[in-house]
């Protein structure tokens, strides 16, 4: 994962708790208007105008006209441009999302089949990813001078490096191909039923994919708060007073210096989410991101909007989420206090 | 001799290992470049043909030069990193220094806005914009740019009200200096250096993301690159034959090449721009 | 004895920071380490608790109680627990994460104390309520109170407190120092400020360029009556007194930098007693009856005497600087901060105002109220007759091109890429000034500020400068638009005591000539009473004291100000 941030401690100024998270319900608020915004907008930036929206010539000419006439009273096009964006707001609130062009299906049953399986695979990875790289950041901050620091900060800067869909790629050419140890394609084993050994085996590879192409970020920001913490004056001073070097670390140091790194780790969220379009696409993995991929050949543009409203839903929860349990790790915001 | 000590001396062996590389890549596309027109999607093999003389990465489905893809690609994807950075550093630049020095309704307004940017996944906002606005290099430039600003953009605002507070900013401001003689004189001696690591990591992000779109199908047909090769690998099923070797691997491997050559370059400059990291990792 | 030193010796590479240095300190004794930035009582501080960098290399001995400190490589049972250190900067050391009474605990456990948190705080003077209180909730002086606690919690032999007062207000420092003093500890105090120790201290041992100068009882150093090493003399003489009647002096040149090889005696290039004896041989620390005094010269009865700031009876003259009813508050998202209540200044051209104040009192608003970079919530400023508050964009630039700023921090101030030539031409550039003028008046503002005007100096970036060329720098600059007011926010108190006089009497001197208006803003009302002709105090952004040097000094009425004359004298 490729990001830029001044790998130092955010400062935040002092707001109490209860401001801070209406503060924060305010701006999901506003990502969810401004996703909602460019769904109905893009379509009508379409070139070619809006008609396009409803697929290749082929596709329109395989239309009904009870699909036309429904179509054309979903849109409302004709009628001025905020009342067409009423109409959109009163079909997305009442989860109506339109009919799938490919699928011939609604696209809220559509999409209600794949969430599942991306929520499975982008939780799972997120879990897997904050632990690995905060761990490795902390060791390779410790051991910045030995070897091992060395080998790691140069293994998180190549694999921040990969294109996700590559390393993919390789991954099934060594382990599906080569060896044989694990399953190339789908979810579920050629039976199509789910249990959990085969659900499990399917998931390895789209996980590692997406653990090794996110955690160098989080690596390197663990790394330079950890080593920016630890040159400090209050570590400094505990050193002159005694304190042993394991014991700074352990209270004086890994606090501090992991708090801001919650923010990066909601920052991971949304580039897995993402990553989930290529890795369940090189995985042909049933999940939301193959089906953008398949709604993207097919141009089927109301699925595609449906599978980006989704997912963008998917990262402003898990981010609240994210945000509600910083209070639990900082004693501070906790306290309503300084944060 | 001197000048590759004191290259050393400026960017560490990391640094120079990464300037090695993107020369390299830049010498790639630079003979790219001298093709001639249509080199890399027009028909010269069979199709699926192995390398031997004349191919020397064998031909795709459709019997086009592979080497030549890869060549020309090079091209494509520098010069949209190249202009997407020069972009978005100017845009992260005028809405930084905004809401860095502007008035506080100003700065407050941005930096909520960039707030909510930063909630938006950016890859996602990239293929649904692509999908709907065309595949042209130019408007991939555009959008880009427009979606990766505000994370330099509040960098740079942090850069400026630091510089804004220093004592020689202060005195110039003091004797009556206008506001582009602070600029010019004072501010971009301090902020200067650090649009580097922002130009370096734009371009990275630009790179990564842009070959993500071709290889969704989403890029542009009529010119070769390192992400569309790989669109074909996968719709052919490629890596379940030998051909992975001389079809996958190369334009992967010149992707990562490329971004790792800007990544360890923007690593060198940040390090030597954070004086806690440089202490830490010289004593 | 509790700590013996023989021979001790810091160095880095091949450049010895400290010099073969002798010196004990007894049982209970306080012995307080005297010296001016770069003269190596850092080093030697932090040589006996093992905190040096890795390049430093430390030889010959100190013993504590039998112990050996010197390059020893474990320091598990002995740092914190039989020698324990306040740091430098204690304020912001505490670990702002947990509670004062935490970390207590924490070095208790660690030392195997056998006090209760309380106890220690109480040591210090402290209410037990503030166990539960994080460092941000207490004040600066609070928190030197609890980095004093924790390193007692060992209960240690020895007390080293490295600069315990910097960062504190004149009045929380006398407290701090008269509560190590009562701790009953032997105790080795670093410090800058001799002045201020001579009061709490035994012994006093006065450090130059890595060697002692002298080691002394320090009530002979109280009455300055006997005499002394020439360079103590000067340190002495350095320290404005807030009495008009004691000297304020300067000693000329600068300390030596550490790279170079030292023959003779180190203070000679800058001593007034030096003889050829003095260039080539280098004095041993020889007993004087009480005291150990490292001079040539001691036993004779020449006394140093060095250039002093001049006193001038400045006659009223034109106002050139008058400022009415200046309010002003700072917002921010939690609270407002009244800076400025109500303020009103005059300064008459030719005249020296000192405007004294600690730390948010709200002098450096009014300075830059004055300067036209804070635009004042209320009331008028006028500047030569032009009233700067109602000036904007380019009339305002215009205005200030007669008002010249030196700047509190002479490291920051200077722009670190320009050369001394184009500094000082900074504000002729600004003005637009024909470039043939430029370079005359740029040599004349640079020898008024006492700077040598070679190519070879204007070539110079700021970085081959010391502190004390930077600042007259940075006054030369200020002199070059031909200014009617000078302002110098704090512009000594990131100088080395010794040269501080020797601004202050360049400022003198640009008043009486130029009949420049200067207002001189400082937080030490000592110096102020030496080297201006009249003084506003300001507390809380209100004016508590007004007048003459000679009535502030010796009739003051407002209480605070008392209370700042009463720490000023030590």
């Amino acid at each position: 994962m490729v990001q830029t941030e001044t790998p130092a401690p955010t400062e935040r100024g002092r707001r109490s708790y209860g401001r801070y998270t209406a503060g924060r319900l305010a701006q999901y608020a506003a990502v969810l208007f401004i996703a909602l915004t460019l769904n109905f907008a893009l379509p009508r930036a379409l070139p070619g105008g809006p008609l396009k929206l409803f697929g290749s010539p082929e596709a329109l000419a395989q239309l009904t006209a009870e699909e036309r006439a429904q179509i054309a009273n979903q849109y409302g096009f004709g009628q001025p441009l905020h009342e067409q964006f009423f109409t959109y707001l009163g079909n997305v609130f009442s989860l109506d999302l339109g009919m799938s062009l490919s699928q011939r299906r609604p696209v809220m049953e559509v999409l209600g089949e794949a969430l599942p399986w991306t929520l499975l695979l982008v939780g799972t990875s997120i879990v897997i990813t904050a632990l690995l790289g905060v761990t490795l950041g902390v060791i390779g901050a410790l051991r910045r001078r030995k070897g091992k620091g060395s080998g790691l900060l140069g293994g998180a800067i190549v694999f921040d490096s990969l294109p996700q869909f590559w390393l993919g790629m390789l991954l099934i050419v060594l382990f599906s191909v080569q060896l044989r140890m694990l399953p190339t394609f789908g979810a579920v084993g050629p039976d199509g039923v789910v249990t959990i050994g085969a659900v499990a085996q399917h998931l390895v590879l789209p996980v590692t994919t997406l653990t090794l192409t996110g955690f160098g970020y989080l690596f390197l920001y663990t790394r330079s708060s950890l080593l920016t913490v630890l040159t400090s004056e209050p570590v400094q001073h505990a050193h002159a007073r005694g304190v042993p070097y394991r014991q700074i670390v352990r209270r004086h140091a890994l606090r501090p210096a992991l708090l801001p790194v919650h923010t990066i780790i909601m920052m991971e969220i949304g580039f897995l989410a993402a990553g989930s379009i290529v890795v369940e696409t090189v995985f042909a993995y049933p999940g939301l991101g193959r089906l953008t991929f398949n709604a993207i050949s097919a141009r089927d543009y109301p699925l595609m909007q449906g599978a980006f409203l989704v997912l963008t839903v998917m990262v402003v929860v898990m981010n609240a989420v994210a945000d509600a349990t910083y209070p639990l790790l900082d004693p501070r915001a906790r306290a309503g206090g300084a944060r | 001799m001197t000048a590759l000590r004191r290259a050393h001396g400026l960017l560490g062996t990391p640094g120079l290992i990464g300037a090695a590389i993107l020369t390299a890549v830049v010498g790639v596309a630079v003979y790219g470049f001298l093709l001639p027109e249509g080199a890399g999607h027009a028909r010269v093999g069979t199709p699926y043909a192995p390398p031997g003389p004349g191919l020397p990465l064998g031909a795709d489905d459709l019997g086009r030069d592979l080497f030549e893809q890869l060549v020309v690609g090079a091209g494509t994807s520098l010069s949209l990193g190249f202009l997407v950075a020069v972009a978005t550093t100017v845009i992260a630049a005028v809405v930084g220094g905004a809401a860095g020095i502007g008035p506080r309704w100003m700065s407050a307004t941005i930096m909520r806005g960039i707030d909510i940017m930063l909630i938006l996944p950016e890859l996602i906002l990239f293929i649904l914009a692509a999908a709907f606005l065309g595949q042209a290099f130019g408007i991939r430039v555009a959008i880009l740019a427009l979606i990766l600003w505000p994370v330099p953009a509040r960098v740079l605002r942090a850069a400026v009200l630091t510089a804004w507070s220093r004592g020689h900013l202060e005195v110039a401001r003091a004797m009556g200096a206008p506001r582009w003689w602070l600029l010019v004189r004072h501010g971009s001696y301090l902020i200067g250096p650090l649009l580097i690591p922002v130009f370096v990591r734009t371009a990275m992000r630009a790179i990564l993301y842009d070959a993500t779109l071709s290889f969704l199908g989403l890029g542009d047909p009529t010119t070769p690159s390192w992400g569309t090769t790989l669109y074909w690998v996968q719709s052919n099923g490629v890596f379940l034959s030998e051909a992975w070797l001389w079809w996958a691997l190369p334009p992967g491997a010149a992707i990562t090449l490329t971004v790792l050559g800007l990544a360890l370059i923007g690593i060198a400059v940040e390090e030597r721009l954070n004086p806690a990291l440089k202490e830490a990792n010289s004593s | 004895m509790t700590l013996t030193m023989r021979d001790l010796t810091v160095s880095y590479g091949a450049r010895p920071a400290v010099d073969r240095v002798d010196l004990d300190v007894a049982e209970g004794e306080i012995v307080a380490l005297v010296g001016e930035s770069g003269c190596g009582k850092t080093s030697l501080a932090r040589a006996l608790l093992g905190l040096l960098p890795r390049n430093a290399v430390v030889t010959g001995s100190a013993l504590l109680a039998g112990e050996e400190l010197a390059g020893r490589r474990d320091w598990a049972g002995v740092r914190g627990k039989r020698i324990a250190i306040v740091p430098q900067g204690a304020m912001t050391g505490l670990s702002p994460v947990h509670r004062v009474g935490r970390q207590l605990t924490e070095m208790l456990t660690l030392h195997k104390g056998t006090a209760t948190p309380a106890d220690l705080l109480d040591r210090v003077g402290l209410p037990a309520s503030m166990l539960k209180c994080y460092p941000h909730e207490l004040s600066g002086g609070q928190r030197q109170r609890v980095a004093i606690a924790l390193s007692l919690a060992g209960e240690p032999r020895l007390l080293v407190a490295d600069e315990p007062t910097t960062g504190l207000d004149a009045i929380s420092q006398r407290h701090v120092l008269s509560l190590l003093a009562s701790l009953n500890i032997s105790l080795l105090i670093v410090s800058h400020d001799l002045t201020g120790l001579l009061p709490h201290a035994h012994r006093i041992a006065v450090m130059y360029a890595g060697r002692l100068a002298e080691v002394t009882p320090s009530a002979r150093l109280l009455h300055r009556q006997d005499k002394t090493h020439p360079y103590t003399n000067g340190l002495l003489t350095a320290t404005p007194a807030p009495d008009r009647d004691v000297p304020w002096g300067s000693i000329p040149g600068q300390a030596p930098a550490l790279d170079h090889t030292l023959t003779g005696c180190r203070f000679a290039p800058r001593c007034p007693l030096t003889t050829s004896r003095c260039v080539d041989e280098e004095p041993g620390l020889m007993p004087y009856g009480e005291s150990h005094v490292a001079c040539h010269r001691h036993d004779e009865d020449a006394l140093p005497t060095y250039p002093t700031v001049p006193r001038a009876d400045c006659a009223p003259q034109n106002i050139a600087v008058r400022a009415t009813g200046l309010r002003h508050t700072f917002r921010s998202r939690a609270r407002t901060t009244t800076a400025l209540a109500d303020v009103d200044l005059t300064i008459g051209a030719g005249e020296i105002h000192g405007l004294v104040g600690e730390s948010g009192s709200g002098k450096s608003t009014l300075a830059r109220v004055l300067l036209g970079l804070i635009r004042p919530a209320a009331g008028r400023v006028e500047i030569a007759g032009q009233e700067l508050t109602a000036q904007r964009g380019k009339a305002l630039r215009l205005l200030q091109q007669k008002i010249g700023f030196i700047h509190q921090d002479p490291y920051d101030s200077l722009h670190p890429g320009m050369r001394v030539g184009d500094l000082v031409a900074e504000p002729l550039a600004v003005s637009k000034t024909p470039a043939a003028e430029r370079g005359d008046r740029v040599h004349r503002a640079l020898r008024s500020a006492g700077l040598p005007d070679t190519p070879d100096f204007l070539r110079r970036h700021p970085g081959q400068l010391s502190g004390g060329q930077r600042q007259r720098v940075s006054i030369a600059r200020a002199l070059t638009g031909d200014p009617v007011l000078l302002i110098a926010d704090e512009a000594t108190s990131m100088l080395d005591v010794s040269t501080r006089a020797g601004i202050a009497t360049t400022l003198r001197t640009l008043a009486a000539e130029r009949g420049l208006a200067v207002l001189f803003v400082t937080h030490d009302l000592g110096e102020a009473i030496q080297s201006c002709d009249r003084i506003t105090v300001l507390r809380h952004g209100t004016v508590v004291e007004h007048g003459t040097c000679a009535d502030v000094a010796g009739s003051a009425t407002d209480p605070y100000t008392r209370q700042l004359l009463q720490a000023a004298k030590g």
